[in-house]
């Protein structure tokens, strides 16, 4: 599924003025958003004219659909599978409470980008395997003296973004590492993505807290003798 | 490629700065004046930090609380609960 999802998503990161996201794209994706989510109320649907305006689809619909009450009870209930498959794969081999911790929050996060169902940077780089970046990176800044990374950032500032101040440079890159995968784009498709990443992190410290409430009230009741 | 990131006005960033803004805790209570884009960003970065230790914080519980007890059946009641409310 998300392999189709990212066509449409390609697109968007082409020329604005193409005919690869044709309306009728488009409306496919719109579809599939409106099958899925089931309390959106009305999402993208009614953005759909002009052919230039891709960014339309991606305002407040797709950020408003986080606070949705349907969106949060299937990521509880994909959420508290994930983390049944983390219990019975801990039990069987020896586990740290923080390997175990460890292993929800990979989960929550996966099943969090799952959710996204492929339209964001942020859930994509998290699926493809976030471990692995994180690992390489880290190997690769220990290496290079830091003179190679500002340099870098340098050449690549004086390309793009001429009119930015140091300053507004330096902490947007400290959000382009916070936000997975969204290390090295331009500033307005990484705020775009800073704001889906935070109300979907916020959804997930939502539902998250309700498993737990839920949980620990359910482990209080159970310990009651019968 | 560059040429065409360059089309991209201080009006839209500016416009997603405010977006983003409208996200952030402080000014969803207050509804403060626009701040710079600069503070937006910096407020940003800490409320991402900040959900991020959150979401640990919740993993650990979670990790306790599902050591603890049988799943299955808090699975069930969680599905109750969940479709009650």
């Amino acid at each position: 599924i998300l392999v189709i999802l990212s066509t449409p998503i390609h697109s968007h990161r082409s020329i604005p003025h193409s005919s690869i996201t044709s309306p009728a794209n488009r409306r496919w994706v719109v579809g599939f958003e409106m099958a899925i989510s089931n309390a959106a109320g009305d999402p993208a649907a009614g953005n759909e004219g002009g052919g230039e305006r891709k960014r339309k689809r991606r305002e407040d619909p797709p950020v408003a659909k986080w606070r949705t009450e349907g969106e949060q009870k299937t990521y509880s209930s994909k959420l508290i599978e994930a983390i049944r498959r983390v219990r019975r794969s801990s039990a069987a081999e020896a586990a740290t409470d923080h390997s175990r911790s460890r292993a929800v929050r990979v989960a929550a996060d996966r099943a969090l980008a799952v959710a996204a169902r492929g339209r964001t940077r942020w859930s994509r780089a998290i699926l493809s395997g976030r471990k692995l970046k994180l690992w390489v990176r880290a190997r690769a800044c220990r290496r290079k003296p830091l003179g190679n990374i500002t340099a870098a950032s340098a050449s690549y500032s004086h390309t793009t973004r001429k009119s930015k101040p140091p300053a507004l440079e330096r902490k947007a890159r400290v959000l382009g590492r916070l936000v997975p995968g969204c290390r090295k784009l331009p500033l307005p498709t990484l705020l775009e993505e800073a704001s889906d990443y935070i109300a979907a992190l916020e959804m997930q410290v939502r539902a998250m807290s309700a498993i737990a409430e839920i949980l620990s009230a359910a482990g209080v009741a159970a310990a009651e003798p019968m | 490629m560059s040429s065409r990131r360059s089309r991209i006005s201080e009006e839209e960033i500016t416009e997603l700065i405010s977006k983003l803004q409208s996200l952030l805790p402080e000014t969803r209570s207050r509804g403060a004046s626009r701040a710079s884009a600069a503070k937006v960003l910096k407020e940003t970065c800490n409320y991402i930090k900040s959900l991020h230790r959150e979401v640990d914080d919740l993993s650990d519980r979670l990790s306790e609380l599902m050591a603890t007890m049988d799943v299955d059946s808090a699975q069930a009641e969680i599905v109750r609960s969940l479709f009650r409310s």
